[in-house]
């Protein structure tokens, strides 16, 4: 049977429990999940690959999720951002949306609310397709 | 809310500060400060709990920041108490210091010690919280048997508090410490360090205290043995040694102990932990040598015919089958690969068909001898190539396997044994680390499944997550639970507690009515079966007999067996076993639980703060005594006046007035109703007069009840409607700040009304309760309807109630008021008779009717 096209997901976040607690439950749902611990290598991926939708953390050493998104943005405007962060405030989400993020999730969050955020950035991808 | 206070407080600014130490002003600014903050805390808590609930992704960050957040607010209250009496609670720094070394002690990794722990725990008293103090071992156990009602031998837990007061005696400890270190550094070969720390161990006495205590423990077996004397096993239960670094085999069992010699055995095991394997193993894995934590385990010794090992899931099967080794005898040395024994591999499912068997030569077993100690004996000639266990006893071990494993879930390594009656014992029982080479990965189950056609899904409420598959058991009455069959999926109309019964042998439960916080919800989550309430239509839409998969992850409903679902749930690590969570329910130890809560008792001291929660309780408790102190039995500030509400109602009531809250010119003594003028007090008082609240009949506490209340170290009576304790309300003619204890529940209501619509404001916040969480939180979900229906913004986090009104004009805030009194006085002992879900709805009802009857027109809801 001819598969349909999956919807790729890569995440991004310095702590490994992140990524751990979200691909199984992303891939139970059909995505195709990448995930990574250090910025510079979800970078050096996301030039070889375009994603539909990158999950970020904002604080990380080296190259921040700031830095990270606006690189990603500028590289490929299609993809959908959702940064996820425990260091939420007024100005980082301010920021974060200026930078064309879709959607800014405080952690921890519940599995249900990154998802819902998941399949209203893949609804917008549809629509502009 | 500031604001308010601001002028109030500046009303006194020009007082005669000579009058207390600490002028009035500063202590009432301090008192509310106190309020504010513990209102924080009690938020913060509330919150850290809901993220063990298990929907939230949380990381490392979380937990630091919120401990340091909460750590930052008992230190704010603790401040906030010693600029109301200076100096006078100092031992408040050191409960402080106390507690935020253990926390920081936990985040920093190394072993929990703690220090009010008992040096022995029967069995019967360890549950799963317990596996800090007692190990692994100890714990898994202990819960086959309190929870799903497994056979193990009696027994007790040595403890690691007893492990540390060992290691107190004589210096033991350290003498340890210098030696290891001579080896870390290269002075001391290995062997010699390890010869010389088992010397110290095996030559120092027990401690007097762990004698006696462990002494009483095996008092309490002896008549088990019915007057035989008594034979321990002697084992490890190293905290983490089941964990995800496997020490198995690393340290000593000793079997067949006379109970006399007790003391010798617990050193060799003590000992073993420092054996060169031990030793080594440790330094390679990177643990903090300085933080092993050896708890012990001393069981009376099964009169074991045959032994063995079960893995619940075969690793080199497929993951159809589990496999099963036996010998006769005691099963040390099938384990330790001394003796061979028979292998039976063994269909997982029901009735559990064996595949292949293979039957060895079994010449020798081991046994106990009859003065202590054991041997390896030869087994007669015509038992070696018998095999050791028949098909209905390999049967009722694969259930007994399945059970423990679906209890854990995880696949288990569980070792067994059989005495001369036939009677299964379950010895140990901890996670077997496999992946199968079978298990679809993550991503090919969307695919899979994408072949099933889903009968429901995202209907009900999800009480325990978790996959399953079996066949549909429909209950037609309770009667039927007897026929109940291991491992089918029971449907049934209501979420009686009458389920409870075979929740142990289902594979998940799924209800027609029902609620996710209801009584069978908390059940289902304490055996952790996969449960689905409030569907609606289950009953209809299944039949009996019927082959389906629950996944109450994804909330779906699958009409087919997709097994590979429930081994993916096997194999993936569950939330509760990841770092992050298991750190944040240590952590949280030292935090949540609430020990102090009757100020009557004599422990209700700095000293016996044992979370952060015990010391927000006493700091709120002792800020209203000090308000009190100072402005009622002492003289009291210029131009505050003070009494004592006289009244039919025994609220034991002292008033603070600020200004204008009380009659001109009233200075002390008692207070009568009509001499109060504070607006806001007068429509409380109003409400919580109402006569109906107040002829109930006193409540009976039943069993339950009445045991949780022991567990939350209540000393006094709990039935009668009485006042425990004093109460305060600070007022002016526009303001009232009044704390109420009624019973045990706690009640805070903070309140302005004036004409100026954008000044009113009412903030109420209620929690306690004698009765079990479920009660409780039922009651708060009643406080909660009632509260909205008045139009109150309300937030619930178990059973604390947090409500706020403001805007309203003046005489709708007072009839919010007088809601607020009825309510208090209504729901004093509501949690005792909130026996189900069905009376929350029931007791709104009723307190509806009561306001209708109620004479007073701010008392109907405006129509708005």
């Amino acid at each position: 049977m001819p598969e349909q096209q999956k919807t790729s997901i890569l995440i991004l976040d310095d702590e490994p429990i992140v990524s751990q607690r979200l691909k199984p439950s992303l891939e139970k749902q059909g995505y195709e999940v990448e995930t990574f611990t250090a910025s510079l290598d979800a970078l050096k991926r996301t030039r070889e690959k375009t994603f539909d939708i990158v999950i970020t953390d904002l604080k990380m050493e080296g190259l921040d999720g700031m830095g990270f998104l606006g690189k990603v943005k500028e590289k490929s405007p299609a993809t959908e951002v959702i940064v996820i962060t425990g260091f939420a405030t007024m100005e980082t989400a301010k920021e974060s949306f200026q930078k064309g993020v879709f959607d800014f999730l405080a952690k921890p969050f519940k599995m249900g609310e990154i998802i819902a955020a998941i399949k209203k950035a893949e609804q917008k991808i549809k629509q502009t397709l | 809310m500031k604001k308010t206070i601001k002028n109030l407080i500046s009303l006194f600014s020009g007082g005669n500060r000579k009058a207390s130490a600490v002028p009035f002003p500063v202590l009432f600014r301090s008192f509310q400060e106190i309020l504010a903050t513990n209102n924080k805390m009690l938020e913060r808590i509330a919150d850290v709990n809901d993220k063990l609930g298990g929907n939230y992704i949380f990381d490392r960050h979380y937990i630091d920041t919120t401990c340091q957040e909460i750590t930052d607010l008992a230190l704010k209250l603790i401040h906030g108490l010693d600029t109301m009496a200076p100096k006078k609670y100092m031992a408040l720094y050191n409960a402080f210091r106390r507690i935020s070394a253990e926390i920081e002690k936990d985040l920093s990794g190394e072993r929990p010690y703690c220090p009010f722990g008992e040096l022995t725990l029967p069995y019967e008293a360890i549950d799963h919280d317990a596996e800090e103090t007692v190990g692994g071992k100890n714990a898994n156990l202990a819960e086959l048997n309190n929870f799903l009602d497994l056979r193990i031998p009696r027994g007790f837990a040595v403890t690691g508090t007893a492990f540390y007061t060992f290691l107190g005696k004589n210096g033991l400890g350290q003498k340890i410490d210098t030696i290891r270190h001579g080896w870390i550094s290269g002075d001391v070969p290995l062997e010699d360090a390890a010869r010389e720390i088992r010397q110290l161990i095996t030559t120092t006495p027990l401690p007097g205290n762990l004698e006696k205590a462990v002494n009483s423990c095996l008092a309490q077996l002896a008549p088990e043995s019915k007057n035989k004397p008594l034979f321990l096993a002697i084992r490890s239960s190293a905290w983490g040694e089941d964990g995800e670094l496997s020490f198995a085999g690393q340290y000593k069992t000793v079997l067949n102990v006379p109970a006399a010699d007790f003391a010798d055995a617990y050193r060799q095991v003590v000992a073993s932990a420092y054996s060169e394997n031990a030793l080594t193993y440790r330094q390679e894995a990177g643990f903090q040598e300085n933080s092993i934590t050896m708890a012990v385990a001393c069981q009376i010794m099964v009169d074991a015919v045959v032994s063995g090992v079960m893995y619940t899931l075969d690793p080199q099967g497929n993951g159809h089958t589990m496999q099963l080794g036996a010998t006769w005898g005691l099963g040390a040395p099938l384990v330790s690969g001394q003796v061979s024994g028979d292998r039976f591999i063994i269909e997982r499912t029901s009735t559990h068909p064996v595949k292949t068997m293979q039957i060895v030569r079994k010449e020798n077993a081991l046994y106990s001898l009859p003065d202590g100690g054991t041997a390896l004996t030869q087994v007669p000639v015509d038992q070696q190539t018998r095999a050791c266990l028949n098909k209905d006893q390999v049967k009722h071990i694969a259930e007994t396997g399945l059970l423990i494993e679906k209890y854990f879930k995880k696949p288990q390594d569980i070792e067994f044994t059989m005495d001369r009656q036939g009677q299964l014992t379950i010895l140990q029982t901890r996670s077997l680390n496999i992946k199968l080479e079978e298990v679809p990965k993550a991503a090919d189950l969307a695919q899979l499944l994408s072949h099933c056609s889903i009968l429901f899904s995202d209907k009900g409420e999800i009480a325990q997550k978790g996959i399953a598959t079996g066949k549909v058991y429909m209950l037609s009455d309770d009667s039927a639970l007897r026929d109940f069959p291991a491992g089918g999926i029971l449907v049934a109309r209501f979420a009686s507690p009458q389920l409870a019964r075979v929740m142990a042998k289902a594979s998940a439960v799924l209800t027609d009515v029902g609620s996710a916080t209801g009584h069978l919800a908390t059940i289902a989550r304490e055996f952790r079966v996969p449960c689905i309430l409030n569907i609606g239509d289950a009953t209809k839409r299944l039949h009996p007999g019927q082959e389906i998969t629950v996944d109450a992850e994804a909330n779906i409903i699958y009409e087919c067996l997709v097994d590979e679902l429930s081994y993916y749930d096997l194999t993936e690590e569950a939330i509760e076993e990841t770092v992050e969570y298991r750190l944040l329910r240590r952590v949280l130890k030292n935090i949540a639980p609430l020990n102090l809560l009757d100020p009557k008792e004599k422990k209700f001291t700095p000293a016996a703060c044992r979370t952060f929660h015990d010391i927000t309780r006493f700091v709120h408790e002792k800020a209203v005594e000090e308000l009190i102190d100072r402005n009622y039995y002492q003289h009291h500030a210029p131009n505050t006046a003070s009494g004592k509400l006289c009244w039919k109602i025994p609220l034991d009531l002292v008033l603070i007035d600020i200004d204008g809250g009380l009659k001109p010119g009233f200075q002390k003594g008692d207070v009568t109703p009509d001499e109060i003028l504070s607006v806001p007090l007068q429509s409380l008082l109003k409400g919580l007069a109402h006569p109906d609240v107040w002829d109930n009949e006193p409540m009976s506490v039943d069993l339950k009840s009445f045991m949780s209340s022991l567990t939350r170290t209540f000393s006094t009576e709990v039935a009668s409607p009485k006042f425990v304790g004093q109460n305060l309300a600070v007022i002016s003619k526009e303001y009232a700040n009044v704390n109420l204890r009624l019973g045990y529940h706690f009640t805070v209501i903070d309140s302005y009304v004036s004409d100026n619509i954008n000044d009113n404001y009412a903030y109420f916040r209620f929690f306690g309760g004698v009765t079990d969480q479920t009660r409780r939180s039922r009651r708060a979900t009643f406080l909660g309807k009632v509260l909205a229906n008045h139009d109150f913004r309300v937030e619930l986090r178990d059973d604390l109630v947090v409500a706020r009104i403001k805007k309203l004009n003046k005489d709708r805030m007072l009839s919010r008021l007088e809601v607020l009194g009825l309510l208090v006085g209504f729901t004093r002992q509501l949690d005792v008779k909130m026996l189900s879900e069905q009376h929350i709805n029931k007791y709104v009802e009723k307190f509806n009717q009561l306001m209708e009857v109620s004479i007073c027109p701010n008392n109907k809801k405006p129509v708005s």
